[in-house]
């Protein structure tokens, strides 16, 4: 009855994910294989805490440990002398199920600790009534386990008493009169009922992630986290029906819908992020929390396909308003704290799309931005004649023109690099690194445009197409194969995103080519000695969206500085605010994200923050002349400039 | 002669000023234009029409174009232009006549010009573009009338003294020609010029230092009168001024005669929403500021000698 029950309701949640959208992420089946065994198996991203992960990996061994026992009960239920085939005789079965048993009620024990005493912010908005009812009955179960075996040991029934230790040990509780009889009758039958009572309160539960998680991190995304799946918009074919993103529930991809089903509302991601943390609207665990109880009530209308008396409402405003979706400033902080795996900033995207390309809803000050990069080809709206303006000031840097042999290494400057005073130092000073170590590049100049990144992170996906596929088009024709890229968000799309548009280029971080040359021996030794101490702050789209965490480090030591590391560093930094198109919006509630990182940095004592992306220098920057500080910011080319090159950068 | 028509915009406070600049260019190429002026108050504006050259006025006080935007106009339009046939219907270039000119193309097909400067006759305009660095000249093929959208303030309107001829118009609207209906207007209060609309701009940045120093910018354009105060991101960040008041690509963005920045270095960020000023004057006490540069007079100094100097100079040459 149970499992019908369990079935019942298991189906009505798996009707909605056939429902949904098709999701392509079978490729690479090894790669997926392997982060199952790490992640599900190896328990690796709980452990990123130390206790909720020994909590964790208690409670999922143990379970995974006493299924067997499930079978084990059932047939000492009907009959007290049945039990498993060989399972149920050998000692070391006994000895693991004992200990696993015991584990459990130490890992509930570290879990109401946590809930209870410690009170982690993490789970602020989390359903901690339910968190308690699912404890309580895996202690029950796991107690009644014990208190049965400890019982049968006290009537003699030969179940190894000696592997078993703690069920030995509780058995001096039990005589071996007719009171036990009964007791051990009623200890494997509350085991039992328990157990089936959790199956069945299972599917509607947050605790549905045993099942869930499991295909969830087999399912996600594969490679850089920083790729984002394109739209592929066709307006000359009348029958394209795009899906413009994410209005409805329908809308949502069978990936989407099944990380809405394995949330456990932990809140580590909550915990990370930088929209949470200076007081937004936005919480990533929030987030998915409110689509999933907004496709669960939704969900006869959804396996109906969406037709019916009541229309099926769209996501925004109605599970989450408008500003979370603009508060995400992308940095995949959460995704990567997400023990299962949760894609909260693809979910993100996607409604954005929506609400940018069907609805044009957006924060009315990134329409500057938009319209720049439509007309002018970047957000500033500049000339395309201006692009090479920083190259006045030095001697003669090849500017690409169409039919040239292609270069060594084109160097793509990317708009920050070219329009904005203060990247333009950073431009300058890669552009007399490059030259010193006898690098043959060019660039591209009137005929280099914005990748699309700050379009494509703000939902508008075709504007971030048109300017792909017109990149692609110039790059190819070049006869380009090496790119180094100044702008951590320009060397994303350049090297992940490209690809899908015809653009398969080497792509590297000016950090990264630096960090070669200084390697090689073409850059160095550094003349001006010690700098003094530098701080680092990785870019996200450098750092955690592509793994790039030492060659940043290795040129600042080349440059002769001491390095401190901020508390939040490499695959853990926090943003400085300008990611997810953010760059282009206002930030009006709650403190200020580039505020708040720079005074972590100004925390560490150095007298300098180094950057390596234009938009973390412009923002970090802002923060620094805001206070009045007297740290300075300035990008990790520019320190190597400075010491090993005769003249001072700039 | 051409028949020039000029559609004049009516507001609760008379004819928009650019139906004057359009009627003083219709006049360059027709010496007796026609006006049309629809919506309540029309018949009153005719006066003020004909006093800037408009012989004939077409007017109908009919609400029906103040509640329903565009189409009721574009409607009438179309219908006077095939009973008329006129050469040209000149429009401003703002968010209400272009709505009508837009729909009014789609009603008659005829070749529709926005952003105008000047036109030299039905035919034949022109425009700038990229920021006023390139002038386009445009000539306008397909069937009369040509529909062209002029820029305002492109010339100063020019009054001939002259009374127009009032030809009331029975307007009728039929409910399908009427489309969206206007429930409601909220107009945000304000004191002063529009940040976007002033002659005169004074900009304040982090270099004022705190919100109490933008007191001497609210003075400074008190003297000069007519002039509205502004900030960058950095002094609207802070928290001196409120956003409304912000300059930039977050922000507004403004064309003044007059740009003065005082304190405000220059970021990208920020020039992106000035750049477009006639004549920029820069203020800040370091001299590598990117401002400066760009500036037709900069100034190196302290701003809080500056700015009270210039205060007191405007106040003593008006004085005298």
């Amino acid at each position: 009855m149970a499992v019908t029950l369990f079935w019942r309701r298991a189906r009505a949640r798996l009707e909605v994910l056939r429902a949904a959208r098709p999701a392509a992420r079978t490729d690479h089946p090894g790669a997926r294989a392997r982060r199952e065994l790490s992640h599900v198996l190896g328990q690796r991203k709980l452990f990123q805490k130390a206790a909720p992960g020994v909590m964790h990996a208690s409670i999922f061994w143990g379970f995974l440990v006493l299924l067997p026992t499930i079978v084990e009960a059932m047939l000492a239920a009907i009959d007290r002398d049945w039990t498993l085939p060989y399972l149920g005789h050998v000692a070391w079965f006994a000895f693991l199920q004992d200990l696993f048993a015991t584990l459990v009620v130490v890992g509930v024990a570290i879990a109401f600790a946590i809930r209870k005493i410690q009170r982690p912010d993490r789970f602020r908005g989390s359903h901690m009534e339910e968190a308690d009812r699912i404890l309580l009955t895996i202690l029950g179960i796991v107690t009644t386990l014990l208190l049965w075996n400890a019982s049968r040991i006290a009537l003699g029934i030969p179940v190894h008493p000696d592997a078993a230790a703690v069920a030995h040990a509780l058995s001096v509780l039990f005589g071996s009169g007719r009171g036990t009889d009964v007791a051990e009758r009623v200890f494997v039958w509350s085991h039992l009922l328990l157990v089936l009572g959790f199956l069945t309160y299972l599917p509607r539960s947050k605790h549905l992630h045993i099942i869930t998680a499991a295909p969830n991190v087999y399912l996600a995304k594969n490679g850089p986290r920083g790729y984002l799946e394109p739209l592929r918009i066709d307006l000359e074919s009348a029958d394209a029906d795009v899906q413009l993103g994410v209005s409805v529930a329908t809308d949502l991809s069978r990936k989407q819908v099944l990380d809405l089903f394995s949330c456990t509302e932990c809140g580590r991601c909550q915990e990370v992020c930088p929209a949470w943390n200076t007081g937004k609207a936005l919480s990533p665990k929030l987030l998915i929390m409110d689509l999933r109880d907004q496709v669960a009530n939704e969900a006869p209308l959804i396996t109906a396909g969406g037709a019916g008396i009541v229309e099926l409402q769209p996501l925004v405003p109605n599970a989450v308003a408008d500003q979370v979706v603009w508060d995400c400033v992308t940095c995949g902080a959460c995704v990567r704290e997400c023990p299962v795996d949760i894609e909260h900033v693809d979910t993100i995207i996607d409604l954005r799309r929506n609400l940018v390309m069907a609805e044009s809803r957006f924060p009315r000050e990134a329409e500057t931005m938009l319209r720049g990069v439509e007309t002018n080809e970047n957000p500033w709206g500049q000339p395309a004649s201006a692009r090479t303006d920083w190259t006045a000031s030095l001697e003669a840097i090849r500017v690409l023109q169409p039919g040239d042999p292609p270069p060594e290494v084109l160097f793509w400057v990317g708009c920050a690099g070219a329009f904005d005073e203060r990247a333009q130092q950073t431009t300058k000073s890669i552009a007399r690194l490059l030259t010193a170590a006898g690098v043959e590049f060019a660039i591209l100049g009137p005929r280099e445009r914005c990748t699309g990144d700050p379009a494509r992170r703000m939902g508008h996906e075709y504007l971030f197409q048109t300017l792909a596929e017109a990149n692609v088009e110039t790059l190819n024709g070049a006869g380009v194969t090496k790119i180094v890229a100044s702008c951590a968000h320009c060397f994303n799309t350049l090297a992940n995103e490209y690809p899908d548009y015809g653009g398969r280029y080497e792509v590297v971080h000016h950090t990264e080519l630096l960090s070669a040359l200084v390697a090689e021996g073409r850059l160095g030794p550094n003349p001006a000695g010690e700098r003094g101490s530098v701080t680092y702050h990785d870019a996200c789209y450098l750092g955690r969206h592509n793994g790039r965490f030492d060659a940043p480090r290795d040129v600042l030591r080349a440059a002769g500085a001491a390095a401190v590391e901020m508390p939040r560093n490499r695959e853990r930094a926090f943003c400085c605010g300008a990611g997810g198109a953010r760059m282009w919006m206002e930030e009006t509630e709650g403190t200020r994200i580039n505020d708040t990182r720079f005074a972590e940095a100004e925390a560490t004592g150095a007298d300098t923050v180094a950057t390596a992306c234009p938009y973390c220098f412009v923002m970090l920057d802002d923060a620094a002349k805001a206070k009045g500080s007297t740290v300075r910011v300035a990008d990790v080319a520019t320190l190597l400039a400075e010491s090993t090159l005769a003249e001072p950068g700039g | 002669m051409a028949g020039a028509w000029v559609f004049a915009e009516v507001t609760p406070d008379g004819p928009h000023p650019a139906a004057f600049e359009l009627l003083t260019h219709a006049r360059s190429f027709d010496d007796d234009p026609t006006a049309i002026a629809l919506g309540p108050g029309a018949t009153a504006a005719a006066a003020d029409l004909g006093a800037h050259g408009a012989a004939t006025v077409y007017a109908s006080d009919d609400p029906v174009f103040a509640e329903h935007p565009g189409r009721p106009a574009a409607h009438v339009l179309a219908g006077l232009i095939e009973a008329e046939a006129p050469d040209v219907v000149l429009f401003a270039q703002t968010y209400d006549s272009r709505d009508v000119a837009g729909r009014l193309q789609g009603c008659i097909g005829s070749a529709l010009m926005g952003n105008a400067t000047s036109i030299a006759d039905p035919r034949h305009a022109r425009a700038e573009i990229f920021g006023g660095t390139k002038i386009v000249d445009v000539e306008l093929a397909g069937p009369a009338p040509t529909l062209i959208l002029l820029r305002p303030k492109s010339i100063a309107a020019e009054p001939t003294g002259g009374t127009a001829r009032i030809v009331p118009l029975e307007a009728e609207v039929p409910e399908d020609e009427r489309g969206a209906r206007i429930v409601e207007r909220h107009e945000e209060a304000a004191s002063g010029p529009r940040l976007e609309d002033a002659k005169v701009v004074l900009a304040g940045g982090r270099g004022l230092g705190g919100p109490d120093a933008f007191a001497m910018l609210d003075e400074l354009a008190n003297e000069i009168g007519g002039a509205a105060v502004g900030a960058s991101r950095a002094a609207v960040d802070a928290g001196w001024v409120p956003y409304s008041y912000q300059i930039g690509q977050t922000g507004k963005t403004v064309k003044p005669e007059v740009y003065l920045a005082a304190g405000i270095s220059g970021a990208l960020q920020h020039i992106v929403g000035m750049k477009g000023a006639k004549r920029i004057v820069a203020i800040n006490k370091d001299a590598d500021a990117p401002l400066l540069a760009m500036a037709d007079l900069g100034v190196v100094g302290d701003l809080f000698q500056v700015l009270p100097a210039l205060t007191e100079e405007i106040r003593r040459r008006k004085g005298s």
